[in-house]
């Protein structure tokens, strides 16, 4: 990474070291200007004349120093960005599952922050560094007493910077806590205002909030008792420096063994100093959280994703008829001691559609996650067209299987490029023609504009039986061997849901399709039923025959209907 | 230091309005005044130990080694270190002072804050969003302490060093001073103004560009598993990568702002001392001024320089603390319109719940969101809500309980105008249990006992006894006493509704209200949560918002609520009979049963 930005950060170096030398010029150059001209009989024009082209030349090295500093720290910010990002892509979804993506969002915002905010000091404190060497050095040959004196005080600016940094951590931290307790108060009041005021609870919460104001009042001042110990303290160390050289400086003076002119060079260049030794205690505070920051980001980037291409991947047959899939005696649970499937079995030829029934949380939508890898299963093989799905391409296997899952997830984007999603280089017409079949082209005509009207989280807002519409174009277009309806059509208001069926029906012909749904008009638009109990296969048949005979399957489907709402039906 | 604050136009004030918000602070810091003049008094102290190291510098060199003077020169290296000792010490107190009375101002603005937002009505929180007045209660006052800390303190410092070094420098030679003062001010100011609007502008654009790919960020996190299903994994990328750069440019044009300004203020520096130099010697040639007072200049030039830079960096600071001190006046002014009667009756203990024609419009709407309804719930009696969502029930209900006044028309209990009545005395024979179980940080018990403060551990025990689930509680490690843990992460979905009927269990009111939830619980919890409903509701009126056919079976009486308006009323038979809206409900859900 930081091996492309080599140029940059050498630029950096050289300007930063060409800064250092052009500041440490001007004090000599005042010093020379007022003993050879002002007290002396130079050229008062050529020496200030002088000191007026370095003003030129520290301003642009100045400018340039913070240009490179911050153009390659931004870089290196940026980069890392997209490199967590794209990892983040490919990372398996148990990750995601058990991963918050607040968690995440911090790595990348907050964390990047910290190390961007670390490497934008490295060629700033090296120039600094050479800066105040060189200052050092011209100070102890011009007069080694008086430059000792005169520095002793400095290298405790570092000592304090340093110490300041590392107590003042911690009072932070305890703000940003108490802090976040109150936003917690405000927000749980916010949010929970309808219980508050349904039981007009409002003495309980402000008493509450008073409680975290005073903590935060009491943990800030605090944390400004540690800033006044030791901020007035920076101001003093340079104070001292300065009259060491007014004492000691003075009366060498006066003995004749120093001029004016050096003593004014030496308080100019202790002013000189000051900034640098104290930058020099922050770089160590910033790198120690930098470090911190930086192992946070790498445990991210070092996580290999779970579910990956083979090494050397097969690709699906090519010859009709595709679609086959088979789920042979197949055992997966999301955690050890839960199995969700046991020894599930289930084999659908070419073309065929199947349904699949079963209490909530039984695992049907886990059916559909195992097919598209977004786990492996346990134990058993899962097939399409004879190919063991992990032998093929991942790639190949999302696109010749999709899902349309029961709360779709809609980006910040046009509704055409939301049907697009999964061929973004589909033509509008054949956009179109996916909407239409999912019956949503009506709506989006209807939208203020039409396909190009932006919709997600940040944009027009759509309903839930709108959005299924949007999913399914969006795998119609995708047109894949196996489609797979995980409740796709829950939220489609049910007087409404037989157009879709059509549309359904058209999609199902010909293709190898899962159905996961708890409306019978759906369930009835499959070849078969399976009914799913107790993580295997508890009968098959068709949807008339499984009412008729299966006392569990009536049992079951009650149960799922009873949860349906009926908001929608009123709406009809 | 790099400000970090930034202000929009659409925020900036005006100078009236900026006056009134500093009046309005000044006022509200009135228990803080002696503190406020302590600091600044202090601040004047230790500004003025600034400025004067360098004249001791100057009596030292002219005095002492003009004049070849050991003694002056004791005096003023004395003076010198009396000054720095002193500054040592008040800057240290200043510091203090000034924290003190700020976090202090702080802590009563949110307290203040606070207690006016919960004074709002139910649709005071409709209307604005729940994000934005959070928001307003931690960042906007936070971005205020970090002006406290340390901006404010060198806001004033950084004034009155630079006005005491120009006096400063005017006493010690006025030659000098006008010419270093040609020169600076137009270049520093032309500078510092035009940073200070480009750094704003370039601030806000880097602002507006981070929420975007902080957006971007979330939407590729939070929708991973539909990238994934459909192989948009690189696309998703390509995208991001997109904003990331627009990103960084933006970023990259903000430091090209401050490029250019620290290089010009460096530049500015050192040509002035270059100017010091040539007409000082000039002036010190002819007799006019002494070396000293060159070397003084020299040494002050920085005192000119660092509170210019510093003033212009924290001017957009400044002002968008202005801006946010005049959004939280604001919300401070809004009048709460769901107000308590100043003579408050109490309500007598039973009665019949009745609206009186009425009509409520939201803010901002020109459709009313309930037209005309009259109806009425007699003590003990179920009355079903049901109707398309947005049709106006939920809105009825509010109505009902008082969290919204109706625009016309009136709710009565017993007879007495609910408006008339102590919002104490109303909560106790209205409560409104909403759909979903909210929980607060705290233990389960500190979370039923939010519905009445006052109630004992027995009260509060007797409570989850009566609606039958006490044991269920107990069953934890800790009983009552097990934190809940954020938003309740610990209990599930069926326990934290538990909880929420225990609350209303506890205040045992007359009236029930009830949002029923929409979303599914498993079936076993689902019956214990049935079953605690059902022992609630007995005895007792209850209006529920139904969203399921089993509740609205279970009512007395249902009213049907399309567009805005009450349209049919009556039992289940009766409005079957009718064959109206509530039939054509039934049949549309029968035939959708499975045919068992």
């Amino acid at each position: 990474m930081l091996a492309e930005q080599k140029g940059g950060l050498i630029a950096g170096m050289v300007v930063g070291l060409l800064w250092s030398a052009s500041k440490v010029t001007v004090p000599k150059l005042t010093s020379l200007a007022v003993d050879r001209a002002i007290l002396g009989d130079g050229s008062l024009v050529f020496w200030s004349s002088l000191i007026g082209v370095m003003a030129v030349v520290a301003g642009t090295f100045t400018a340039w120093r913070r240009w490179f500093a911050f153009r390659e720290s931004r870089l290196t910010e940026t980069k890392l960005r997209e490199q967590l990002f794209a990892h983040i892509m490919r990372l398996h979804v148990a990750y995601h599952d058990h991963t918050q993506t607040g968690q995440l969002m911090s790595r990348a915002s907050s964390d990047l922050l910290q190390i961007q905010g670390f490497v934008v000091m490295i060629p700033i404190t090296a120039s600094n560094l050479a800066m105040v060497s060189a200052i050092v050095v011209i100070l102890f040959v011009q007069q080694p007493l008086l430059a000792l004196v005169a520095l002793a005080p400095l290298p405790f600016l570092n000592v304090l910077a340093t110490r300041f940094s590392r107590r003042i951590h911690p009072a932070v931290l305890a703000v940003q806590q108490e802090q976040a307790q109150l936003a917690t108060v405000v927000e749980e009041s916010v949010s929970g205002v309808r219980v508050i005021k349904g039981f007009g609870a409002h003495e309980v919460t402000a008493a509450r909030l008073r409680t975290e104001a005073d903590d935060i009042r009491n943990v800030s001042v605090q944390a400004a008792k540690v800033r006044s110990a030791f901020l007035p303290a920076l101001d003093l160390l340079p104070n001292l420096g300065l009259l060491a050289v007014l004492a000691l400086g003075g009366h060498m003076v006066l003995d004749g063994d120093m001029s004016r002119g050096q003593m004014l060079e030496f308080m100019q260049y202790i002013g000189l100093l000051i900034f640098p030794l104290r930058n020099l205690g922050m770089t160590v505070a910033f790198g120690q959280r930098a470090a911190a920051a930086l192992l946070r980001v790498d445990e991210v980037l070092s996580t290999a994703p779970a579910v990956a291409d083979a090494a050397s991947p097969r690709t699906l047959p090519g010859d009709a008829p595709v679609g086959a899939v088979e789920f042979d005696h197949v055992s997966f649970g999301y955690s050890a001691d839960a199995p969700v499937l046991r020894d599930f079995h289930l084999s659908i030829p070419p073309g065929a559609s199947v349904a699949v029934v079963g209490a909530t949380g039984g695992g049907k939508s886990t059916v559909a996650r195992l097919l598209i890898r977004f786990y492996d299963v346990t134990e058993g093989v899962i097939r399409v067209d004879g190919v063991d799905i992990r032998d093929l391409r991942l790639s190949e296997l999302r696109r010749e299987v999709s899902v349309v899952f029961e709360d779709t997830f809609l980006f910040h984007d046009s509704v055409g490029a939301n049907v697009a999603f999964a061929r973004p280089d589909a033509s509008a017409a054949d956009v179109e023609a996916a909407a239409r079949l999912s019956g949503a082209h009506d709506f989006i005509a209807s939208l203020p504009e039409g396909y190009d009207t932006v919709i997600g989280e940040r944009g027009y807002s759509l309903s839930g039986g709108q959005r299924q519409r949007i999913a399914l174009a969006r795998a119609i277009l995708a047109n894949p061997r196996v489609l797979i309806l995980d409740d796709a059509t829950s939220a489609v208001d049910p007087s409404k849901e037989h157009e879709i069926r059509e549309a359904m029906r058209t999609v199902m012909d010909g293709r190898t399709t899962i159905v996961i749904a708890h409306r019978p008009g759906t369930i009835a638009l499959a070849d078969t039923v399976v009914l799913l109990d107790e993580g295997g296969v508890a009968a098959t048949g068709t949807h008339d025959e499984l009412l008729a005979t299966n006392e569990r399957y009536r049992e079951v489907l009650a149960a799922l209907m009873d949860d349906d709402d009926i908001d929608a039906e009123v709406s009809g | 230091m790099w400000a970090s604050g930034a202000i929009s136009d659409e925020d900036k004030l005006d100078r009236a309005e900026t006056g009134k918000v500093l009046r309005r602070s000044l006022h509200f810091a009135e228990p803080y005044r002696r503190t406020i003049y302590w600091a600044v008094g202090l601040v004047c102290v230790s500004t003025a130990a600034t400025v004067a190291g360098p004249v001791f510098v100057k009596f030292g060199l002219d005095h002492g080694i003009g004049e070849s003077s050991a003694r002056a020169l004791n005096i003023a290296v004395v003076a010198y270190l009396v000054t720095v000792a002193i500054g040592y010490v008040v800057g240290r107190l200043q510091y203090l002072a000034i924290n003190r009375a700020g976090e202090g101002f702080l802590r009563d603005l949110r307290i203040a804050v606070f207690d006016r937002l919960q004074a709002q009505s139910m649709a005071f929180f409709d209307r604005n969003k729940a994000g934005v007045l959070v928001s307003r209660m931690t960042a906007d006052i936070e971005s205020m302490g970090e002006l406290i800390q340390w901006g404010l303190l060198q806001f004033v410092a950084a004034g009155l060093l630079l006005v005491m070094t120009i006096i400063l420098m005017a006493v010690m030679s006025w030659q000098l001073t006008l010419m270093v003062l040609l020169f600076v001010a137009p270049v520093l100011g032309f500078a510092s103004v035009r940073f200070q609007r480009q750094s704003n502008a370039a601030y806000l654009d880097v602002r507006e560009r981070v929420g975007t790919n902080l957006g971007n960020l979330q939407e590729g996190i939070t929708g991973v598993r539909v990238i994934q299903a459909y192989g948009r994994e690189a696309e998703q990328h390509r995208r991001f990568v997109s904003s990331n750069r627009a990103l960084y440019a933006s970023h990259l044009r903000s430091v090209r702002v401050s490029t250019w300004y620290f290089g010009l203020v460096e530049w500015a520096g050192i040509t002035s001392i270059a100017l010091v130099i040539g007409v000082g010697g000039f002036l010190v040639h002819h007799g006019s001024v002494d070396f000293g007072t060159v070397a003084a200049f020299v040494l002050l030039l920085a005192n000119l320089f660092e509170p210019v830079q510093q003033l212009s960096q924290l001017y957009n600071t400044v002002q968008s603390a202005a801006a946010s001190l005049h959004k939280l006046y604001g919300l401070m002014d809004a009048e709460p319109d769901v107000a308590e009667h100043p003579r408050p009756v109490e309500l007598p203990a039973e009665g019949e719940l009745v609206a009186h024609g009425v009509t409520f419009t939201y803010d901002g709407t020109e459709r009313p969101a309930l037209h005309d309804v009259s109806i009425s719930v007699r003590p003990g009696e179920r009355l079903a809500l049901v109707g398309p969502t947005g049709a106006g029930k939920s809105t009825l209900a509010k109505l009902l309980s008082r969290l919204y006044d109706p625009t016309s028309g009136h709710v009565s209990y017993g007879d007495v105008d609910v408006r008339l009545v102590s919002l104490a005395s109303l909560r106790q024979r209205v409560v409104v249990v909403p759909q979903e179980g909210f929980l607060f940080g705290g233990t389960i018990r500190d979370n039923i006992r939010i519905a009445r403060p006052g109630a004992t551990d027995a009260e509060v025990a007797d409570a989850l006894e009566a609606i039958g689930v006490l044991e269920r509680f107990e069953e934890f490690a800790e009983g009552l006493d097990t934190e809940v843990r954020e938003r309740g992460s610990r209990l599930s979905a069926g326990e934290r509704q538990l909880v929420s009927l225990a609350r209303a269990a506890l205040v045992d009111p007359a009236v029930l209200v009830l949002d029923e939830a929409t979303s599914n619980l498993d079936p076993g919890t689902e019956a214990i949560v049935e079953r605690a409903l059902e022992r609630l509701m007995e005895g007792r009126a209850v209006i529920v918002v139904a969203h399921r056919l089993s509740t609205v079976r279970r009512a007395d009486r249902i009213g049907v609520i399309d567009h805005a308006r009450l349209v049919e009323l009556g039992t289940h038979d009766e409005l079957l009979a009718q064959g109206g809206r509530y039939a054509a409900l039934a049949e549309a859900w029968a035939r959708s049963q499975p045919t068992v």
